[in-house]
């Protein structure tokens, strides 16, 4: 994750109050917009699964893990483009997530909220230990034709696969908030968030339901996961640190809608890219400054930013 | 704890029968604390044989049993009891490693840092309590998984004791089966402080904000005041145990400290044993760890798996814990059924409460 940080700042090595210019401020804008936008695809099934199931999906992490190294994997073996090949990834982990959820999490959906979180706990170690097996933990990174291209505007540099993952993260959530606004089954998920009981009097059927949010969910971390291992040199031992900003992610924004993660995001990228600017910090402080930004929204603002009182 | 007091919120079947008026009447409140009590110690008694064994290994790894019992006991005072679940217990182990590192590095006697490390961890646990402790829920078992996170990150970054936090300690003065005895008395201690919770004031205050805080409060509990309590309650024993453990192995860093496996483990051996039971969290140490030890031995590499599936197959069948299993099992029937219907009908409790958390 420290990785993400640096490699998302090259101007942060300059000292602040000295070369400060339009340039470089508009240089730290846009990295926090490419920065914001990939969190808030880090995000985005956490939110979903949390808002709909109030499920807290500590497998988060792995499904991402899972996601980067399908992408790895297809890239070297099968030679499929990272970007091309994310509608296969988010196939391979909408399955996953659907059978992890009807085959374990149903069992558990009415138990105290400890026994979910200890399962999907569990769920991440044995996923995250699985992956570890199969490609060891050696650091992975691709490399397309393609990276290290991009758009330049003076001296400011934009990088065509960041812009890409951003805009992929944006249309994402603009996908997932229309599936669930405007198709049957999205309001089938939605009132299934609302009212477990009164859904089910009216046909639906929650199982098959919550087996497709959180196969969604699933996706959604599968996407984030392949945009991230081509972006970032990537090991099994990261998937925990996700996880962990999602949760925050998720909190500074709010539980509300898809956009709820998308606000997050920014707002995370911005601590994230900003706050090793200031004097007398540095780099390297990245969890301590997720844990200290969560503190203080849970407790001035504990709905979050766009957060509501149920998903939609 | 067999029985002394029924969970109607958080127990399945309680929620999940329509039948449940004819159920026959409660056993009356702590008729079995006596014989759990009773067989805890047994268990303790018989642990103390141990070094009797004269085997390296063996001592090695009932050390570590005993230094896991310790610690889900302690774990089990704040989420067992009260219903708040730390994932991040382990910040108060590193806490206690570190307090105990540092003052040998400078120096001091062993006892001197394990003392002082428990009495940072208290003050932290208090200090930390009083925001951390108004979240509920997920919301809490984050930010404590986030403080210990966050700690770890630090205490790498500021090379605390040594580069990248890593500390090595000379040999200690202690032999092995000393050591062994000072995480038996933790265990003791956790043990029997477990007992006097179940049975006492405070304890049932500690329960009553687990069933419902709202209602505590009306009864008149300060319960804020008790769940800070109860989580320096926590905190200490946790140091303890992490101050012993950094001198017995003479050398750590951030990463084995402050090890979020570690934080999951105490939830795991209390929730595969019952929570907010006396004997749950005691008896699942031994059994977990003896398993986990057997799987090291041979040489796998799957230990996270193994927790993993453990994790899974526990929460998913028996989510209220080894001891509740029994307990249903065991509830007082209807006097006049046959031993082979008290077996039918024990067995048919126990399919329904594992069934019971269902879609």
């Amino acid at each position: 994750m420290l990785v993400l940080a640096v490699r998302s700042l090259p101007v942060r090595r300059l000292p602040f109050h000295r070369e400060v210019s339009a340039m470089l401020i508009a240089q730290v804008i846009v990295n926090w917009l490419l920065l914001g936008s990939l969190y808030a695809a880090v995000a985005l099934g956490f939110s979903l699964v949390w808002g709909i199931m109030n499920i807290v999906n500590l497998a988060h992490g792995a499904f991402i893990l899972v996601g980067a190294y399908t992408a790895y994997w297809a890239f070297t073996q099968l030679h499929i483009d990272p970007f091309l090949g994310l509608p296969l990834t988010m196939l391979l982990l909408f399955c996953l997530g659907w059978v992890v959820q009807y085959v374990a999490i149903n069992r558990v959906i009415r138990a105290p909220f400890l026994v979910t979180f200890l399962l999907t706990f569990g769920l991440d170690l044995l996923i995250a230990d699985v992956v570890q097996l199969l490609f060891t933990s050696d650091r992975r990174s691709i490399n397309t034709a393609y990276s290290g291209f991009g758009l330049t505007l003076g001296t400011l540099h934009i990088p065509f696969d960041r812009l890409l993952a951003a805009l992929i993260a944006v249309l994402l959530t603009a996908a997932l908030s229309l599936f669930l606004q405007r198709t049957r089954t999205g309001n089938a998920i939605l009132a299934t968030g609302m009212d477990r009981d009164a859904a089910r009097l009216m046909g639906i059927r929650i199982d098959r339901i919550y087996a497709l949010t959180f196969g969604l969910g699933a996706a959604l971390a599968g996407a984030a996961g392949a945009m991230l291992v081509e972006l970032y040199p990537f090991d099994p031992s990261q998937g925990g640190v996700f996880t962990l900003r999602a949760f925050v992610i998720v909190v500074l924004g709010g539980l509300g809608t898809p956009w709820g993660a998308l606000a997050g995001g920014l707002v995370f990228g911005l601590a994230e890219t900003v706050v090793p600017l200031l004097p007398g910090i540095g780099p390297g402080y990245d969890d301590a400054i997720a844990f200290a930004l969560m503190v203080l929204v849970l407790i001035f603002r504990p709905r979050g930013i766009l957060g509501k009182a149920f998903y939609a | 704890m067999f029985g002394s007091w029924h969970k109607p919120s958080t127990s399945s079947t309680a929620t999940a029968e329509p039948g449940a008026e004819q159920r026959p009447a409660q056993p009356k409140p702590g008729t079995r604390w006596p014989w759990s009590l009773l067989t805890g110690l047994i268990i303790l008694a018989l642990a103390a044989l141990i070094p009797l064994s004269g085997d390296a290994a063996t001592l090695h790894t009932w050390t570590l049993i005993l230094m896991f019992a310790a610690l889900a006991q302690s774990w089990n005072f704040l989420g067992g009891f009260t219903g708040y679940a730390s994932f991040g217990n382990v910040f108060f182990f590193g806490v206690g490693a570190y307090s105990t590192g540092l003052l040998i590095l400078a120096g001091r006697p062993f006892w001197l840092g394990v003392l002082t490390g428990a009495v940072v961890a208290g003050l932290l646990a208090f200090l930390l309590g009083l925001p951390v402790l108004r979240l509920r829920g997920h919301y809490f078992a984050i930010a404590t998984l986030g403080i210990a996170e966050a700690t770890r990150e630090l205490v790498a970054i500021r090379n605390l004791g040594g580069s990248g936090g890593e500390v090595e300690l000379p040999l200690p003065a202690l032999s092995d089966t000393a050591f062994y005895f000072l995480f038996w008395l933790l265990a003791l201690a956790c043990f029997l402080l477990t007992a006097y919770l179940a049975r006492s004031k405070p304890g049932y205050a500690l329960i009553a904000i687990r069933e419902s805080e709202e209602t505590a409060e009306a009864m008149g509990i300060p319960t804020y005041w008790y769940k800070i309590g109860a989580f320096v309650l926590s905190a200490v024993p946790t140091a303890l145990a992490g101050g012993l453990y950094a001198y017995w192995s003479t050398g750590f860093d951030p990463p084995t400290v402050f090890d979020v496996g570690i934080s999951v483990e105490m939830v795991l051996l209390t929730v595969l044993g019952g929570a907010g039971t006396l004997l749950g969290p005691l008896i699942s140490a031994v059994l977990f760890e003896l398993l986990s030890f057997q799987f090291q031995i041979s040489g796998s590499t799957f230990h996270n798996s193994l927790l993993g599936l453990t994790i899974a197959i526990v929460t998913i069948f028996i989510p209220q814990g080894l001891v509740g299993l029994v307990q249903e099992f065991f509830r007082p029937l209807a006097p006049g059924m046959s031993r082979r219907q008290l077996l039918v009908e024990g067995v048919r409790r126990v399919r329904r409460a594992i069934a019971a958390n269902g879609v």
